[in-house]
């Protein structure tokens, strides 16, 4: 048999990996917080790291199978109570995880050396042999791996290949035996059976071909000799002597450097899980699941879209039966058939929610990491685990909110001796929740900082042109804040390496646009920031109104409009040199957009009170759209637009009729910023005569 | 034709078994995650071979083979535990526990059907 495509269950490996990197990372944070790691954590960390080493050697990741059977072992014997768990082990294990997540990265892109591999990993393996070892005792087999993983040159190029390297030192604690069966029997029947049941050609394969998955387990300290040339055994045989003082050292330093932790590791930060909840959630997850690709969901609900418009098109063309009762039968049968189709998009489209738990896992890692590289002390908590999302926006989502909690850490959140002398707790909070209402997700992101700075936003975002004087002037202190989220606005002084560039606001600010969603921010100097991001349950599906705008037809989402009515003439103003309008609603200016204009279609009419002014809303901003009349409401699949039209402005996506024809669905915030462009090009035009 | 199960908390070794499988000619494989899963499915069938990984959630494959033991159907049929460990005291486990024989993760594609083989025509 030809064996396996390797490739192809590397990446589904890869996948795997990520959620039992996460698994075991939450279990660690929390060791790490409160000093404790039950037995049935314990087992947990085991199964999730031994699962990592099983399935890593078994599509031929040797070098990461053989790092990771090191923190394996760790775990085997903390699970077994060999070995008493400390604080500091969840810090070294967590360091473990990570050189794991990197030699994964890199050797599946075939980049990992066996010199990048000892570089990565020989300083960690120092302290997690020794934890292994009890302390103090270093055994001499322990020492003898050391040196060979410090000693680089003893592995050079050719010994790399013969993958000789890649076996060493795997299984050698769990070698008892010395037996060469890749399996066996309990039973001497069967064995015996076995062993008539290999032929000589079977025989031969066994011992020479198992160069395929069973290197590593095949390969006794005894054939590792004899596969080295005469040399390569000298040095085997000598090294261990002159280098095991050398060890001992390095092994005692880097034990007291991990014995002794730095105070603001100790309590840097901490996270509360719900666990019971997850516990829950989890164990209902691992055995009625099967994994879909995205990509057959967003098929089937494609041709779910494709069977409404066939029932459309039929109900359409029913209604032209001339026979009234045959019609009126056709008819309630058809009406029947769209129930039917309609509980078949509500069931796939269910299938399509997850739990925000699958984007709050990433967070506890990264604010670990990052309040520790900047000294501050948090407590992250997160709330709405089980509040589903569709699975289409998590890729969207996971960055803004990365973003915002990264800033968050790094600007909003002041560090321990600043917030004592602010009189404030400590230890600074970020929450983040989800929940969903009237029809939308809200997930809020809060912090206890500092604030952010209003004026100083709004004169940077003044000084780079985004805003005028006027506009300034006019702004209150959350939307002169919202300003953040504008392109190239930083308030940081200093550029970090973690935020401080002031695009990351920008790109979450587009992301959440992009998905149809918007964002609102709250804050109060010196008391902390609220962001709030409003989002659409989903991508698919949405209620849309027909507008009709000259002899053409277009849809706008409902979600969007605020109100619709018919002006009089006494509410319109005309502002510049008379072809823009404003609209006077109760005390407020709305810009009127007439789409003819925008989209260059023949206006039935050029007062505005002779047709129909919709106000719509994106975040803050509401512009008022001027069209013919509005026609029916009703529910749209939507269809990206292929990417040759994604430049028009002010249009989304589009969808597809009952009548078979394609229909527009307008982007309002598309429609806005077109709005935006046209006053500013009369103001500057203003400015310039 | 003979069923098969076989229970693995790795979608990726279920994956790869499941090929191996069916290259050998087995092609009547159901597969399970863990031993609660895979309890509940050697209940609702019958099948002939039963290869279950050791380190799962939920309930270990030791555990799944005594619990199998005690039915019936299970008492005598050909139980293989897939396991990364060679040792002896792995072994000794495993015939404790009531499994009929090993295999070694990683597996050769070749060795597996070979054990398979073997066990399936007793």
């Amino acid at each position: 048999m030809s064996g396996f495509d390797i490739s192809k269950y590397r990446e589904m490996f890869v996948e795997e990996a990520e959620e039992l990197f996460e698994s075991a990372d939450n279990v660690l944070l929390e060791a790490e917080n409160n000093g404790t790691l039950t037995d049935e954590e314990m087992g947990q960390l085991f199964r999730d790291v031994h699962t990592l080493k099983g399935s890593g050697a078994s599509v031929e990741l040797a070098l990461f199978a053989e790092f990771t059977h090191d923190v394996e072992n760790m775990m085997d014997k903390l699970r077994n109570h060999q070995i008493e768990f400390i604080p500091e082990m969840a810090g070294t294990l967590i360091d473990g995880l990570d050189v794991m997540k990197e030699l994964l990265d890199l050797e599946v892109s075939e980049k990992l050396t066996r010199e990048v591999f000892t570089e990565m990993t020989s300083e960690l393996l120092v302290i997690i042999r020794a934890y292994i070892n009890g302390e103090n005792v270093v055994t001499a087999e322990v020492e003898e791996k050391h040196v060979e993983s410090k000693d680089i040159g003893f592995y050079d190029e050719d010994l790399d290949n013969s993958g000789f390297n890649i076996t060493y030192g795997f299984f050698n604690d769990d070698e008892i035996g010395k037996d060469n069966d890749s399996y066996g029997f309990f039973d001497d029947a069967l064995n015996k059976k076995s062993e008539s049941a290999v032929t000589p050609v079977f025989a031969h394969e066994d011992s020479d071909d198992f160069g395929f998955f069973d290197d590593m387990p095949e390969i006794t300290a005894e054939t590792e000799i004899k596969a080295n040339t005469e040399d390569q055994e000298e040095k085997l045989l000598n090294t261990p002597m002159d280098k095991t003082a050398e060890v001992k050292e390095v092994a005692k330093t880097a034990l007291s450097k991990a014995a002794s932790p730095t105070p603001e590791v100790k309590k840097t930060m901490q996270s509360r899980v719900s666990k019971d909840e997850k516990e829950t959630n989890k164990k209902s997850s691992a055995s009625n699941n099967i994994r879909v690709n995205l990509d057959k969901i967003d098929l089937l609900m494609n041709n779910v879209g494709d069977l409404v418009i066939t029932n459309a098109m039929l109900t359409q063309f029913s209604t032209s039966i001339e026979d009234t009762k045959t019609r009126n039968s056709v008819l309630e049968r058809l009406e029947l058939l769209e129930r039917h189709i309609r509980d078949m998009q509500d069931s796939i489209m269910s299938i399509r929610m997850v739990p925000m738990e699958s984007i709050y896992s990433k967070f506890p890692k990264v604010v670990r990491d990052i309040s520790k590289k900047l000294g501050k002390k948090v407590e992250f908590k997160h709330y709405g685990d089980n509040v589903e999302i569709d699975k289409a926006m998590i890729e969207g989502l996971t960055d803004p909110l990365m973003h915002i909690i990264r800033n968050s850490l790094d600007h909003g959140l002041e560090t321990p001796d600043v917030r004592v002398a602010n009189d404030k707790s400590e230890i600074g909070s970020i929450i983040i929740s989800a929940e969903q209402a009237n029809g939308q997700m809200i997930i809020t992101i809060e912090d206890d900082g500092k604030g952010i700075d209003c004026d100083k936003v709004a004169l940077k975002a003044l000084d780079q042109g985004q805003i005028d004087e006027n506009q300034y002037n006019s702004m209150n202190d959350n939307e002169k804040a919202m300003l953040v989220f504008g392109a190239g606005v930083s308030t940081a002084e200093e550029v970090t390496s973690i935020s401080g560039r002031g695009v990351g606001m920008d790109v979450v600010k587009t992301n959440i646009h992009k998905l149809g969603g918007a964002l609102k921010l709250d804050t109060n100097i010196g008391e902390g920031t609220i962001i709030t991001i409003m989002l659409p349950l989903t991508l698919a599906i949405l209620d849309g109104l027909d507008i009709a705008v000259g002899d053409q037809k277009y849809i706008l989402p409902l979600s969007a409009i605020v109100e619709s009515l018919q002006p009089t003439s006494d509410m319109i103003k005309k502002i510049g040199d008379g072809s823009q309008d404003l609209l006077m609603l109760r005390e407020e200016f709305i810009p009127v957009v007439r789409l003819h204009q925008l989209f260059g279609v023949e206006p039935t009419f050029v007062n505005l009170e002779d047709g129909m002014l919709i106000v719509v809303k994106s975040g803050n901003t509401k512009v008022a759209i001027s069209i013919d009349e509005f026609l029916n409401q009703h529910q749209v699949v939507v269809k990206p637009l292929d990417k040759n039209f994604r430049s028009v402005q002010g249009i989304g996506a589009a969808t597809v009729r009952g009548d078979g024809s394609i229909g527009l669905i307008l982007d309002i915030l598309g429609i806005i910023n077109a709005q935006i462009k046209i006053e500013k090009n009369m103001s500057y035009t203003q400015r310039v005569s | 034709m003979a069923k098969l199960l076989i229970v693995d908390d790795s979608t990726m070794l279920r994956d790869m078994l499941n090929y191996a499988l069916n290259e050998g000619g087995y092609t009547d494989v159901t597969e399970a995650v863990d031993g609660v899963d895979g309890l509940e499915k050697a209940k609702s069938a019958t099948f002939d071979l039963i290869i279950t990984d050791v380190n799962m959630p939920n309930m270990d494959g030791l555990t799944l083979i005594g619990e199998l033991r005690k039915i019936p159907t299970y008492a005598s049929r050909p139980i293989l535990v897939l396991t990364t460990e060679r040792s002896d005291e792995m072994k000794a486990k495993g015939k404790a526990a009531g499994a009929t024989g090993w295999i070694v993760k990683p597996f050769v594609p070749e060795q597996l059907l070979k054990a398979v083989n073997i066990v399936l025509s007793r």
